[in-house]
């Protein structure tokens, strides 16, 4: 037989006091009071490795093809090691009426224990029809498998605050999982996320035995604590004033800093600048393109992208607060120096009448 | 005390006497110099953060921190405008009639007649009278600067807001709620570079006025602010 | 006669239903339906062109880079932007790393379990399986030790539940692998997991990230500078061929003698999944620019009727060649349902009107599915990679010709064998083989042109929206993994006026259009035999075929 997460914890050297605090960090996850814990220590001490249903719904798979890039640890000895992943339309072998019976067996033998990561928003519009997995709507797939679960995970940005789909006009009403379900949610957005972010999240549970400090946005701190602009290798350019100003210019070749390039780094938080992507290779902006945002609530409509300021609404592509800004000033001085005018054309009357009533007798 | 003053035109007949009135007291000088200098300064470093230009060339990061001199230029400002902008409501509750948070509300039908009255023959300019020169502000321009301290406000919260994640200091900390509930910090910036644009415009309008009134009105409006005193008729006195 | 319905179809992308009517254990009809819908291309309007990339890489996290591609092709040719020779060749370099990744994740991750038992491959002998896969690979994994020890992670994952592998059709009398052969197979699965997390590392080096590199309208955002750290420069250009020279080994050690010794056992697989007999490729990889499709490295043509004596011409442009139809599709159209649009006068009306969820089966439906049906010509379209290959063996490369003749020699089967489910399977390993050849290419072009310091990445002449006319169109085409992929972009006054994606999927998984014609995945199933109506892998196999991406195909 395969070792009980107790076991194999015992093993990595975790005492049963911590193993205890383990479970009731999972039980603070399940919404559990607190003399619950009891059950769970049990739970877990009898049970194999935690079953894990990850749910796809409005979304690219592109947080399932991160996951896939992750390093440390490498996604096949966390899928065959660390836990039991029984459902997840991209990778497993069932299909159809067994994949239905694998996500089943999982809720049902498993209520209150199996954790949920769900990657995709869901649409709410016209009662959900806008995603459909075997005939069911979303909506009600999200709220069967959130019922009994221990903890559930928002991966990306999509099912943490809507991401693409849920860009204006929105059109099939695409919603982050923290609004639909009552339970707390782990949001890891990023679009995607970095693999070795996911992995680090999925084992702070699972291995350090504890959920992950969350921000008031309910993202792990550890992660999204930062801003990509403060721990960025190009800050000190950005603190001397040197400035990318056009694409492959010699600026550009220097490595300065994307701001002027329309860079998020200041307005973003993500680990990007630190873990870096894929094993540590790069990311956006040491590969030359500002950061897009990817990771905060809203950033599709927040661009244009090459511009350090959203466009200003209702005034054309190439609006921004500044030429608003710039034409209401000239209007005001125009204003102003038109009042003035008046003022003088007008000056025999306005003053000479304050001067006839002070010069008459009294 | 009153001050007779001698008419400005020799060949009048009677010369009107005015008298010195104490309006501004020095705390609303103080304040008023603090919070001119200071949001001068913000205006234009908070242009620079959101527009930065080249002003160097051919030199290594090493030797510059200018970008960073004008983000400290502008917090250095934020905090003093702001306790500057806490003093000043404090005030509003200890200082003199003129200073008084009062003022600043058309609570009273007199202040609604008031702005009216501004409104007409000042801004508009279609009536001829001007019988009822306020000593202290009028009450347009009360209201004005009532408008321009919820701008105030707003810019602080923003403005903080956006500080908390440079931060972990006691007074940006309070504001750390502020990011997603407006939805993320692009759109804090959005809004707190577009207030900018008030302040610009509220200068231009504001200082254009002092003058304004100090060249309509002829009782010194403009020292006032420097010196405290501001003239008021005699006669005035008696309507 | 039974209705036998597959929802969730998995190990694809998306969200994909396949409904099949059974009549005596052979498929007679068969109902393809993409149930879910997110609407970017209603998304896009009003928005800056030059994000449009962003946009729509959006669209597929499986397929990423693609799209980003073709939207900025597409913004470029309504503009006339050109991009520097050297932008083109590292664009070149992100697009061949992607095929090779795509469709090696594909045949292990996604296809492979339709062939391959995994259960089975603990009955095995590891000793014979490693002298057996010696004796065709040189791939030093390919040990005794090895395969005990893969074998040993088997036996121990299927005692504490399989996880992933559990509730498979393993046992189905159709898996016909030796036990050995199962083995090499599951050990090569996990070797591919590992490895695939490599090469896509160019994406982060000349894009920053994978999944979901950044592009750029007029070239790529990457500088390059040899004499700095914080620039594409020497350190990065060794681990870019490190990378390759890895990607090559895979490739030619791994994926394709196993493809090729699967493939073997399952010969009577060249009878079925033929379906549609038009191909459409719009070729790939510009070496002379994108307006010259001439010096294109693979083809742009149609195949009608499987004939491949002739090469027929594409213009995405002529308003009467590529049109859109909706008559089985959840979507209005202004002029009604029959008519078909030029994607520049494309609609994206969403109207569902299938049955109220939950439901059990789509009979009756007019209409069932998100996908639009695109036809070229009226005519219906296969797309992918063997679409891909045919185009350019019909065309008469050279180096095409040589490995499908390496391949279909190896087999032992006539070219006919190509136009079925192993056929498709077998073009993709053929498409990977020339990928990889491009890619090795594409780099040695590259550190020429840094040789020669001819390093350019960007073409800033149009990047100001002040500079483009009131309004303008254009066409981004491009050969994604799995096949033709087109972006019609209409730009007014700085903003996307329209803008209507036609993807590899869309034109595969559609369903049938206003004439009754079939799209590929339901002609293809059309015919096959299905042996067990409950575990119907058959269905998976040809299916997979297609390597279908349901988020591609409806965006
Ligand atoms: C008259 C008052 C103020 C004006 C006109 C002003 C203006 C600006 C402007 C235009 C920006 C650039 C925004 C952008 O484009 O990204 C900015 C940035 C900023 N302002 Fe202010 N601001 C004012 C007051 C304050 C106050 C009270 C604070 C509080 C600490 C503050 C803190 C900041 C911060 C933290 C930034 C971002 C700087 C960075 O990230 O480098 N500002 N301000
Ligand atoms: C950055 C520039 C300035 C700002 C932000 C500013 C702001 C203010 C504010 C908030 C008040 C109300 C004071 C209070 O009730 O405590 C005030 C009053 C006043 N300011 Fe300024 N001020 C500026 C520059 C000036 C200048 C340059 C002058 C004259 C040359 C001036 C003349 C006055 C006068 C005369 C008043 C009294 C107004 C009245 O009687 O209604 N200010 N200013
Ligand atoms: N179909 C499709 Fe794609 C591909 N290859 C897109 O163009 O997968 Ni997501
Ligand atoms: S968050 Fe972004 S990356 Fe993840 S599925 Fe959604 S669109 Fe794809
Ligand atoms: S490149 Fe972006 S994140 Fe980095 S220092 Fe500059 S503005 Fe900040
Ligand atoms: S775009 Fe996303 S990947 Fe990181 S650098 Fe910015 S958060
Ligand atoms: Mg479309």
């Amino acid at each position: 037989m395969g070792l009980t997460i107790w076991q194999s914890m015992q093993q990595k050297g975790y005492s049963r006091r911590d193993f205890i605090q383990f479970c009731t960090a999972a039980a603070t996850v399940a919404g559990l009071e607190h003399s619950a814990v009891g059950q769970v220590v049990n739970a877990f001490e009898k049970k194999e490795k935690p079953a894990v249903i990850w749910m796809h719904f409005q979304e690219c798979t592109c947080c399932s093809e991160s996951f896939i890039r992750a390093s440390h640890p490498v996604v096949l000895d966390v899928l065959l090691d660390v836990l039991s992943l029984n459902y997840t339309e991209t990778l497993m072998a069932a299909s159809g009426a067994q994949a239905e019976k694998s996500l089943q067996d999982t809720i049902k033998n498993n209520k209150g224990k199996y954790i949920v990561l769900v990657e995709g928003a869901v649409p709410t519009k016209d009662d959900g029809v806008y995603c459909m997995i075997g005939g069911k709507t979303a909506e009600s797939i999200l709220q069967e498998v959130s019922k009994d679960a221990a903890a559930i995970i928002a991966w990306g940005s999509c099912a943490s605050n809507g991401c693409i789909q849920a860009a204006k006009p929105n059109p099939t009403g695409a919603t982050p999982i923290h609004k639909l379900v009552d339970k707390p949610v782990i949001n890891v957005p990023g679009c995607p996320p970095i693999a070795d972010v996911m992995m680090a999240v999925v084992t702070h549970i699972l291995a350090l035995g504890q959920m992950p400090q969350l921000d008031n946005q309910g993202r792990p701190k550890e992660f999204y604590g930062r801003r990509v602009h403060d721990t960025c290798y190009r800050r000190a350019y950005y603190d001397a004033g040197l400035f990318v100003e056009a694409w492959d210019d010699e600026n550009a070749r220097k490595g300065y800093c994307l701001y002027k390039m329309g860079c998020r780094g200041p307005v973003t938080y993500n680990a990007c600048s630190v873990v870096k992507w894929n094993e540590g290779t790069s990311y956006p902006i040491q590969s030359g393109h500002g950061c897009i945002g990817c990771s905060e609530e809203g950033f599709w409509d927040n661009g244009p992208f090459y511009r350090h300021l959203p466009k200003f609404p209702g005034f054309g592509i190439e609006s921004t607060a500044d030429t608003i800004g710039t034409l209401v000033g000239i209007a005001t001085v125009a204003g102003v120096a038109a009042h003035a005018v008046v003022t003088n054309v007008r000056k025999k009357s306005v003053i000479a009448d304050v001067h006839t009533e002070d010069m008459k007798e009294s | 005390m009153s001050t007779t003053l001698q008419p400005a035109r020799p060949t009048m007949k009677k010369p009107v006497d005015y008298y010195r009135i104490y309006v501004w007291e020095l705390p609303v000088r103080l304040y008023h110099g603090i919070n001119a200098v200071a949001m001068i300064l913000l205006c234009v470093t908070g242009y620079l953060i959101g527009e930065p230009h080249r002003v160097f060339y051919a030199a290594e990061a090493y030797q510059l921190y200018w970008f960073g001199i004008v983000r400290f230029i502008h917090f250095v400002s934020a905090f003093i405008w702001t306790f500057n902008f806490a003093f000043r409501i404090y005030w509003g509750f200890v200082g003199n009639r003129y200073a008084s948070w009062r003022n600043y509300f058309p609570i009273t039908k007199q202040q609604r007649h008031d702005i009216w009255n501004v409104l007409t023959t000042d801004v508009l300019q279609f009536r001829v009278k001007n019988d009822e020169i306020d000593i202290g502000h009028n009450s347009l321009a009360a209201f004005t600067y009532f408008i321009t301290f919820l701008f105030f406000l707003a810019q602080v919260v923003t403005g903080f807001a956006l500080y908390s994640s440079m931060s972990t200091s006691a007074l940006p900390s309070m504001f750390n709620w502020i990011v997603p509930i407006m939805g993320g910090e692009a759109v804090v910036r959005f809004w707190h570079h577009l207030f900018m644009w008030f302040f610009v415009v509220f200068m231009i309008v504001h200082i254009y006025l002092a003058f304004y009134h100090d060249y309509i009105e002829g009782r010194g409006t403009i020292s006032s602010i420097v010196g405290g005193w501001k003239f008021h008729r005699e006669d005035d006195d008696n309507k | 006669m039974t209705r036998i319905v597959v929802d969730p179809v998995t190990r694809i992308e998306g969200h994909l239903r396949v409904e099949a009517v059974v009549e005596n254990g052979v498929i007679t009809d068969a109902f393809s339906s993409g149930t879910m819908v997110r609407g970017l291309e209603k998304i896009l309007i009003g928005r800056d062109p030059r994000d449009a990339w962003a946009f729509t890489e959006r669209v597929c996290g499986v397929c990423t880079t693609v799209h980003a591609l073709t939207s900025v092709r597409a913004v470029e040719d309504a503009l006339g932007i050109k991009v520097p020779p050297t932008a083109e060749i590292i664009r070149n370099i992100m697009m061949a790393a992607q095929q090779v990744q795509d469709h090696v994740v594909h045949f292990y991750h996604l296809h492979a379990l339709d062939w391959v038992d995994v259960v089975n491959c603990l009955k095995a002998d590891p000793k014979k399986a490693a002298e057996l896969a010696q004796s065709f690979s040189k791939w030093d994994k390919n040990n005794t030790a090895y395969f005990t020890e893969i074998q040993n992670k088997v036996k121990k994952f299927a005692e504490t539940g399989l996880g992933i592998f559990a509730n498979g059709y393993w046992g189905h009398p159709a898996y016909k692998l030796p036990p050995e052969v199962n083995l090499i197979a599951v050990a090569h699965y996990i070797d591919a997991l590992e490895w695939q997390k490599e090469l896509v590392k160019i994406h982060a080096i000349f894009g920053g990230k994978n999944p979901h590199p950044n592009y750029l309208v007029g070239g790529v955002p990457c500088s390059i500078n040899i004499n700095e750290v914080g620039a594409i420069n020497g350190e990065r250009l060794n681990l870019v061929a490190k990378l390759i020279a890895q990607a090559d080994e895979f490739v030619n050690e791994v994926y394709i003698p196993d493809l090729l010794a699967v493939a073997s056992f399952y010969k009577d697989w060249a009878k079925w999944g033929g379906g549609l007999t038009n191909y459409l490729s719009y070729g790939e990889y510009p070496t002379k620019g994108y307006a010259e499709v001439d010096a294109f490295k693979m083809s742009r043509g149609v195949i009608l009727g499987r004939d491949l004596s002739k090469v027929l011409p594409v213009n995405a442009k002529d308003s009467q060649e590529i049109k859109e139809y909706i008559a089985h599709s959840w979507y209005d159209y202004k002029g009604g349902n029959n008519e078909g649009l030029h994607p520049w006068a494309g609609e994206t009306e969403i109207k569902y009107t299938g049955p109220k969820p939950p439901f059990t089966s789509l009979e009756g439906s007019e209409k069932y599915s998100f996908l639009k049906t695109p036809r070229w010509k009226e005519n219906p379209m296969e797309v992918g990679p063997l679409a891909r290959v045919l185009v350019s063996y019909a065309s008469g490369h050279a180096d095409v010709k040589e490995i499908v003749g390496a391949v279909l020699g190896k087999l032992q089967v006539p070219v006919a064998a190509l136009f079925s489910t192993l056929g498709r399977t077998g073009a993709r390993a053929v498409d990977c083989a020339l990928a990889m050849n491009y890619l090795k290419e594409f780099f040695g072009e590259l550190m020429d042109r840094v040789k020669a310091n001819d390093v350019a990445t960007f073409n800033g002449e149009k990047w100001d929206p002040k500079s483009w006319p009131s309004e303008a169109e254009g066409v981004g085409l491009t050969e994604a993994p799995r096949g033709a992929l087109a972006h019609w972009i209409k730009i007014k006054d700085g903003a996307i006026e329209n803008y209507q994606l036609v993807v590899p999927t869309t034109w595969n998984g559609s369903p049938r259009d206003v004439k009754n014609q079939h799209s590929s995945f339901e002609a293809s199933l059309i015919g096959t035999p299905v042996a067990k109506l409950d575990e119907p892998v058959e269905i998976l196999r040809t299916i997979h075929s297609f390597d279908p991406c349901l988020a591609c195909s409806v965006h």
